[in-house]
């Protein structure tokens, strides 16, 4: 009777429970993917198969071939990763260079600018992008990647808090070193404070690179041309057009997706310490 | 360290411009353009209060703002009781733990966009899952139409975020419970206390400043919502789902009101700073900070 321990029943009802929040979050995942191996025909039975009719059968990844050849999806996902990546460099030279000097400096000021940062992080989004808006129109901006790069690039607010903090931690004893070997300020916080920083400056990366991956105001404002286009601009155009298709939205939903959930499976560690530990979004 | 007057502003010269540029001016430039009539065509207009005081008579705006204090009343708590439970059974030392907590967390990283439309797959009246379920497991014979239904289309996309948002809530709560003691659980189970017993009396209060911190961030979050209404419903039916953020936009770049919608991004400030005011000077009277 050894095996019937209350700890093994506890152990058996967490797993029981685990399981029901793990299905329902896998499963709408698990219905798009479903849907998008289903005929144009299949989708709409009722009751909805389970199964899909195409799976392992010719023509099982039709929809996805449709989506990236002839719905420009490719493209979409190429002008995602470049704006994405240009805004991720971005932040973090704002944020590390702005996190160096409130971490290790002392100025006349630096109590109001950090509180100035601090305060305007709880301004939504709305509020700004009017004036936002018309300043890109007068710069003549709009149609180009420069406003989804440049306000990202510049406004770095959590990201400053971060290694504001991370910098604040690094021994002050390190720097002093340097110092007797005649190094500046530029070249202690270059060759020493950005090196130290790399596990904090990846987190960093990866979460603005994946925040301005599903930016969708500022797109659906600023880019009209269709080339220019990031993902999540063409999938909600394309649901506009092709609403019925639920093959071929879902295989674009997934295949825009797919970028970020691998590098969430392989960097995992880094996204989620940095936003657990400073609630970094 | 040894540096010139100048050099701190040099660090931060980038940071400076952004924020003069993309929040503080923009914030000073909404709040003029919210005293003026101003469509893109022509030059804004001083009309004093005259924004406010359509706002204030038209029943649109109303109904927009009891949306967006139903979406927080739906919205706050269900993410915050499900992220609960969620670190609770996650802080377990189990086998294939860490998978579950990487799963939980997976929605908060992927695209709203991309999710809301599986959502609207499966929220679909006549060949969605959901109903069909609803039809035959449950026997319900008349089921919603959620999305185009003006009671159904705003718990819909509150559900919709709830399941997006509770994975990165989790994470919050998770590191607020692996920072208390153990041996506070340890001496509760030899007086005898029970696992929700010890949630009440342990957990709860010494998790409070985190919950504090959750609550925050959750409500503002709630505030800025405008993905899941854009890519769902857009605001509809007849604005049954439309919440202050989305109702900016509309206004803006729809209806082309840029005075009229400053005003409405005035209202959404003024609530948000607000909302987090209240909480602050509530905070010494809910927060525990030891047993």
């Amino acid at each position: 009777m050894s095996i019937l321990r209350p700890r093994f029943f506890r152990n058996l009802f967490s797993y029981l429970v685990l399981s029901v929040f793990a299905f329902t979050t896998i499963f709408p995942f698990l219905w798009m993917v479903i849907t998008t191996f289903k005929s144009r025909g299949a989708i709409f039975a009722i009751p909805p198969t389970l199964v899909p009719d195409l799976l392992f059968k010719p023509g099982m990844w039709d929809s996805y071939i449709e989506v990236l050849t002839r719905y420009n999806f490719v493209r979409y996902i190429g002008n995602s990763m470049f704006v994405s990546t240009m805004a991720a460099i971005g932040q973090l030279i704002t944020a590390s260079l702005a996190g160096f000097a409130f971490a290790r400096m002392e100025f006349r000021g630096k109590y109001i600018l950090f509180g100035l940062l601090l305060a305007t992080t709880m301004v939504p989004t709305e509020v700004v992008i009017i004036p936002e808006f018309l300043l890109m129109a007068q710069l003549k901006w709009l149609d180009t990647y420069l406003p989804l790069i440049v306000p990202s690039f510049l406004v770095a607010s959590f990201g400053t808090f971060m290694l504001r903090e991370f910098f604040s931690s690094i021994p002050v004893e390190l720097e002093e070193a340097a110092l007797l070997d005649g190094a500046s300020v530029f070249q202690i916080y270059r060759h020493i404070y950005l090196p130290l920083s790399l596990p904090a400056m990846t987190t960093l990366f990866l979460i603005a690179f994946i925040n301005n991956w599903n930016e969708l105001l500022r797109p659906v404002l600023y880019i009209s041309d269709s080339d220019l286009r990031t993902v999540t601009i063409g999938l909600t155009t394309f649901q506009n057009e092709y609403g019925a298709q639920w093959h071929l939205l879902l295989s674009a939903a997934v295949v825009s997706i797919l970028p970020l959930l691998i590098i969430y499976i392989f960097a995992q560690r880094y996204i989620v310490q940095g936003i657990a530990t400073t609630g970094l979004k | 360290m040894r540096y010139r007057k100048i050099t701190p502003y040099l660090f931060l010269l980038p940071m400076i411009v952004g924020l003069f540029v993309f929040r503080l001016g923009p914030i000073a430039a909404a709040v003029f353009a919210s005293f003026t009539n101003w469509n893109v065509a022509t030059a804004p207009v001083f009309i004093g209060l005259g924004n406010f005081r359509e706002l204030f008579a038209s029943q649109y705006f109303w109904l927009v703002l009891r949306n967006t204090v139903v979406f927080i009343l739906i919205f706050t708590p269900g993410v915050m009781i499900l992220a609960f439970i969620m670190a609770v059974l996650v802080n377990q030392k189990l086998k294939g733990i860490a998978f579950f907590r990487g799963l939980f967390f997976m929605p908060y990283v992927t695209t709203m966009v991309a999710i809301a439309m599986a959502f609207n797959w499966i929220f679909a009246t006549r060949f969605g899952v959901l109903n069909s379920i609803l039809t035959r497991w449950f026997n319900v014979s008349n089921p919603p139409a959620w999305l185009s239904s003006p009671t159904y289309a705003l718990i819909a996309i509150a559900i919709v975020a709830i399941w997006k948002y509770s994975g990165f809530l989790m994470m919050i709560f998770l590191a607020g419970l692996q920072s208390i003691p153990a041996d506070l659980y340890e001496a509760a189970e030899i007086d005898g206390a029970n696992r929700l017993q010890q949630i009440i009396q342990i957990t709860l209060p010494l998790l409070s400043p985190v919950t504090f911190f959750a609550f925050i961030i959750t409500v503002i979050d709630a505030f800025r919502t405008f993905d899941v209404t854009y890519a769902m419903t857009g605001g509809g039916p007849n604005f049954a789902s439309t919440t202050l953020a989305y109702y900016v936009y509309q206004n803006a770049f729809i209806y082309q009101r840029m005075g009229y919608a400053s005003a409405i991004s005035m209202i959404l400030l003024i609530l948000v700073a607000a909302a987090t005011f209240v909480s602050f000077k509530l905070k010494d009277r809910l927060v525990t900070y030891a047993l």
